[in-house]
């Protein structure tokens, strides 16, 4: 019967199991109020918009028949934030970010798609043949491609991608992280082209390429063109009362011809890439930062952002690069930043959300700040976080000041055990204080979780010596506590010696009847309420006082 | 392998703070019957379960066929058969699915031997155990204890609900297992006729301690009830120490004493007495004596 | 061991069957919605699912919180510690058996989801690699779930292992909302598991029978 576990093996046992099931409610509320928070946001303080763009040539966006100037806007949409199951289910899907599959057709049965086994981008699709007699011929056409060449079955010949970042459309367009070096492939022709291989030490490590956009759930970024007033020619044919001139982008497969690729880093820059030679160009511009709850970073990388979209522009009369607008939502999903970068990667408008200083305001507040008190009944959704991430364990709230920055945005939103999006972590991300002003603000943020932490310790200590537990077992569960909080409490209540204790007959207090003396004042026992004889008959030679063994009995 | 099969080393239970036993020694030698005998509430079921590993010690250590009871593995127990007390048999099996599922997992079984206790005792093999009476339940859980030809066979009131043709078959059973080398009976009953019956050694439990530890023969001969005259009134005090009941009445005193031996003689004689008797007792007398409220205050010698 | 496995089964029969017949309800409901002619009726096969599946859920705590209670009410293991057989062993086998339960439900539906979803679906890795950590959360789920049941079985009221596991259940359960089917999930249960085996491990070794 003797049990193969020892005690603090079951406390860690029974801890996980109680931090576990304590840390899943907890996050539904905390789930719950940041929900009821960023749907309440008031509506002024999603959006953003600048006009005149800023990259529109002077002499369209100054023509004295514009009626509106160009505009670039984005509007950040609220809602509940992806949970795991659907977020799991949209990664793998096609076109997920975990799915190899960049391109399925249901319909047609067409397909693209990372064959890890070969290394090789598989692509089907139905091809158009012209046959002599000016017929058309629809025929399927399975394409195996890899970075030496293009052919309709696979084979070593084509050689391997390993871990391949890929452009969808038609010109394909990768770069392979191990061959280090970009890709362009035309079906068509069934033609490579391969660009030169970058250094082994070089700064660019691209993870995205063509159509730059993350978590289109959370944001929308439109452009218009400037708007003129229709000839009276025009209204006569009957054309609309305005023109525009198209921009070059495209948001679905088909991406016109230009003389650039856009290219995100890693580091949360975009870099241009020429389409013939396969080289960096320049820089494009980088992702803005948004204007958080405390100021972080001014460089944000993709992983520090919930949502981010880029849209290059060109006129279709020249199909020149004329600059690029960008736009990024914080990982916490209540602040917005727009920016406008020309042709030469250099930032030339930037607009953040805010609620503007009318309406009873004295100033602007950023929507970070805004999101929190603003809106009817968010000062109650702001506490209940707060108090929500103080019941959090003090040790694991530590932690995510430290590890602020190493979740991936939306993950973060998922944690259960480590909170990326507490007032603690976006503290750890402050750059507006020093190193101590930082960990002092930390600390008063979690000063709730302290004083309960001090609480419960306390009583767990007096609980401890009542039971009887050793110096060391005590200091052990004092220092759990303080670490642990509501957790090391509610697993010490689970797993102290379950004995009723008895009454000492020499000092009066409670003392264990597994123990041999008093824990308390270490005396030996009396049991007064057990009277045995004192005469005893046992088969030995000498006999045996009561209560001595028998050596003790000869000395005697 | 030790002389010993079953030790108790300074074995201390309290239930819900109350003690129940307090610093209980024991040895139980290999090859001998051992009853263990105490009132209802002293602690002898909770020193069979102690040593089966059913309970938990508050203190002290327990060992059964030189394996400590907190660590039994599954060899040491089926060396072992045991008759619980209420007979704790998986109420809604059926008999015949009880006795395979008991076959199944013993490492050794005598199916002649328990196939004859079948017989025997006439018991039905499709019916479910809870409608078995508490005699038939009683044969079963013999049956299946006997059965694996045990070393050691615990038995706790065993013959509880046993009618007396079957309380006879079952004793003559547990002599032909002790006839057997090296088998050993440790067990609990208060129909103390039986006990003497067969017991070679015998243990009483009074007061969360074992006042009695010894041969049967030995204690007939250390305890004696003796009816003294005197002269005059019967003196209050005898100065005389381990008396565990003493009765005045006028000049008459009856007086059991412990360990009788020479000295205490002596001490008689001092008071000359007119005269002295030996009232004999049975087992039960002892165990009546030992284990009643003593009404004679402690004196030290 | 295996006597002590098919004692458990024998006495647990109930949820076998259980798990079997509603196996062969969850095949028969994805049959139909692949053999069913597009657009298919998904919301309908998805509302017949639902309470089937919450069912499931429900019913391995209920199967560990039983056999946890039976035992100690009609004090199982007393009997079988007396006989050659030893705590670590009974547990052992109480442990394998809802395991075996588990399967019965999940491996026959992962199985025909493996065959099927080739001849529906284009031949490309689509679900494939879906499926099998689909399979593997959901195993962890319901073992998780069933470890639930034992920890609050091992009580002489009805009430705490009844609610007690229900509770502790509903909590847990929606883990696979939040984290999804993916790695994280896995690990989170796997140590659930582990930690809950070891706290039923020691309770049922150091508790008097």
């Amino acid at each position: 019967m003797k049990s193969l576990i020892h005690y603090p093996v079951k406390v860690f046992a029974t801890g996980f199991v109680v931090l576990t099931l304590l840390s899943i409610p907890l996050f539904w509320f905390r789930f719950w109020c940041q929900t009821s928070l960023v749907v309440r946001m008031p509506s002024e303080a999603r959006d953003v918009s600048i006009t005149p763009s800023g990259l529109v040539p002077p002499e369209l966006e100054n023509d004295p028949n514009v009626v509106n100037r160009s505009r670039v806007s984005a509007r950040m949409i609220v809602g509940p934030f992806f949970l795991g199951i659907a977020d799991y289910f949209l990664a793998r899907f096609p076109g997920g970010r975990h799915s190899n599959i960049y391109y399925y057709d249901k319909k047609d049965e067409d397909w693209m798609y990372f064959d890890e086994e070969t290394g090789q981008i598989v692509c089907r699709y139905t091809g158009v043949q012209r046959m002599p007699d000016k017929t058309i011929l629809k025929k399927k056409v399975q394409l195996y491609v890899g970075p030496e060449g293009i052919s309709e079955s696979p084979g070593k010949n084509l050689g391997r991608f390993t871990s391949p970042v890929v452009s969808i459309s038609l010109w394909l367009t990768l770069y392979d992280k191990k061959l280090r070096r970009f890709f362009y492939f035309d079906l068509d022709e069934r033609t490579v082209v391969k660009g030169p291989q970058l250094p082994k030490d070089d700064t660019h490590k691209p993870i995205d390429i063509g159509i730059l956009r993350k978590g289109y759930e959370f944001e929308s970024l439109n452009w218009s063109p400037p708007q003129v007033r229709a000839s009276e020619e025009d209204i006569k044919e009957r054309r609309s009362s305005s023109y525009e001139l198209p921009p070059i982008v495209r948001r679905y497969y088909r991406y016109p011809s230009g003389q650039y690729l856009l290219v995100l880093d890693e580091s949360g820059r975009i870099d241009l890439l020429d389409r013939e030679t396969l080289e960096f160009a320049g820089t494009a511009g980088w992702l803005p930062a948004p204007k958080t709850f405390f100021p972080s970073k001014e460089v944000v990388t993709p992983k520090d952002l919930l949502s981010y979209d880029v849209l290059p522009l060109a006129l279709d009369t020249d199909q020149k690069y004329r600059g690029m607008f960008a736009v990024s939502v914080s990982r916490e999903g209540t602040a917005m930043a727009l920016a406008v970068f020309d042709e030469k990667g250099v930032q030339i408008k930037t607009e953040h959300t805010k609620l503007r200083k009318y309406r009873g305001r004295s100033a602007d507040v950023d929507s970070s700040k805004a999101v929190f008190f603003e809106a009817p009944w968010a000062p109650v959704s702001t506490i209940g976080i707060y108090l929500a991430e103080n019941l959090h364990p003090l040790l694991l709230s530590l932690v995510s000041y430290f590890t602020a920055d190493s979740f991936e945005a939306a993950a973060g939103h998922r944690a259960l055990f480590i909170l990326p999006n507490s007032f603690v972590a976006m503290k750890g991300r402050d750059v507006s204080e020093n190193t101590a002003e930082r960990i002092i603000t930390a600390l008063l943020l979690m000063l709730p979780s302290i004083i309960l932490a001090i609480l419960l310790a306390w009583r767990v200590n007096i609980d401890a010596t009542t039971v009887g537990l050793s110096e060391n077992a005590r200091l052990c569960w004092m220092i759990g506590t303080i670490a642990f909080g509501l957790t090391a409490y509610i697993t010490y209540r689970l797993t102290r010696p379950k004995i009723t204790l008895v009454t000492c007959q020499n000092c009066g207090n409670l003392r264990r009847p597994d123990m041999n003396r008093c824990h308390r004042c270490g005396s030996k026992w009396h049991i007064p309420e057990l009277t045995p004889p004192a005469w005893r008959v046992l088969g030995r030679s000498e006999q045996v006082y009561e209560g001595l063994p028998a050596e003790e009995a000869e000395a005697e | 392998m030790s002389d010993n099969v079953v030790i108790i080393e300074d074995l201390v239970k309290y239930f819900d703070g109350r003690c129940v036993l307090d610093g209980i020694n024991l040895k139980v030698p290999r090859g001998y019957i051992y009853g263990l005998l105490g009132r209802n509430g002293s602690g002898k079921t909770t020193i069979i379960r102690i040593l089966l590993g059913l309970e938990p010690p508050t203190r002290g250590r327990t060992f059964l066929l030189d394996a400590e009871s907190t660590n039994l593995s599954a060899k040491v127990h089926g060396r072992i058969g045991y008759v619980a007390e209420g007979h704790n048999l998986i109420q809604n099996y059926k008999v015949s699915r009880l006795i395979k599922l008991c076959k199944d997992l013993s490492r050794q079984w005598n199916d002649e031997f328990f196939n004859h206790l079948i017989e025997t005792f006439r018991l039905p093999m499709d019916r479910r155990v809870r409608q078995l009476s508490i005699g038939m339940r009683a044969q079963l859980n013999l049956s299946l204890a006997m059965a694996i030809d045990p070393e050691l066979l615990i038995l706790d009131d065993p013959t509880l609900g046993l009618d007396t043709v079957a309380r006879r078959q079952f004793l003559e059973l547990a002599i032909d297992i002790i006839q057997q080398q090296g088998r050993t009976i440790l067990f609990c009953s208060h129909i103390l006729s039986d006990v003497e019956r067969i017991a070679d050694r015998i243990g009483i439990l009074a007061g969360g301690k074992l006042v009695v530890d010894c041969p049967l023969e030995e204690l007939k001969k250390r305890v004696r009830k003796l009816r003294v005259i005197f002269p005059e009134s019967a003196p209050a005090n005898l100065y005389m120490t381990e008396i565990i009941n003493q009765q005045n009445q006028g000049r008459e005193m009856i007086i059991t004493v412990a360990n009788w031996n020479q000295q205490k003689q002596t001490v008689l004689e001092t008071f000359k007495p007119s005269s002295c008797t030996e009232i004999p007792m049975s087992l039960e007398d002892i165990f009546i004596e030992c284990t009643k409220p003593s009404t004679v205050p402690v004196t030290d010698e | 061991m295996f006597t002590l496995i098919k004692k458990e089964i024998e006495d647990h029969i109930a949820y076998f069957i259980g798990a079997a017949v509603l196996s062969a309800i969850l095949i028969a409901l994805l049959i139909s919605a692949m053999y069913q002619p597009e657009p298919r009726d998904m919301p309908v096969f998805i509302g017949l699912s639902i309470p089937v599946i919450v069912i499931l859920i429900v019913g391995f705590p209920a199967m560990g919180s039983t056999q946890m209670y039976t035992d100690r009410t009609r004090k199982i293991s007393t009997l079988l510690s007396t006989l050659p057989v030893s705590r670590r062993q009974i547990l052992c086998a109480r442990i394998i058996t809802g395991i075996l339960a588990i399967l019965t439900l999940l491996l026959p539906l992962t199985i025909t989801m493996v065959i099927l979803f080739p001849l529906f679906t284009p031949p490309i890795q689509m679900y494939l690699g879906l499926v099998w950590e689909i399979f593997a959360a959901a195993f962890l789920m319901a073992f998780a779930c069933y470890c639930l049941g034992l920890l609050t079985g091992w009580n002489s009221s009805k009430i705490i292992p009844t609610l007690g596991g229900l509770v502790l259940t509903s909590i847990l359960l929606p883990l696979i909302f939040v984290k999804g089917f993916g790695l994280h999930t896995v690990v989170i249960l796997l140590l659930f598991i582990i930690a809950s085996l070891m706290r039923t491990w020691h309770t049922f070794m150091s508790t008097s029978l």
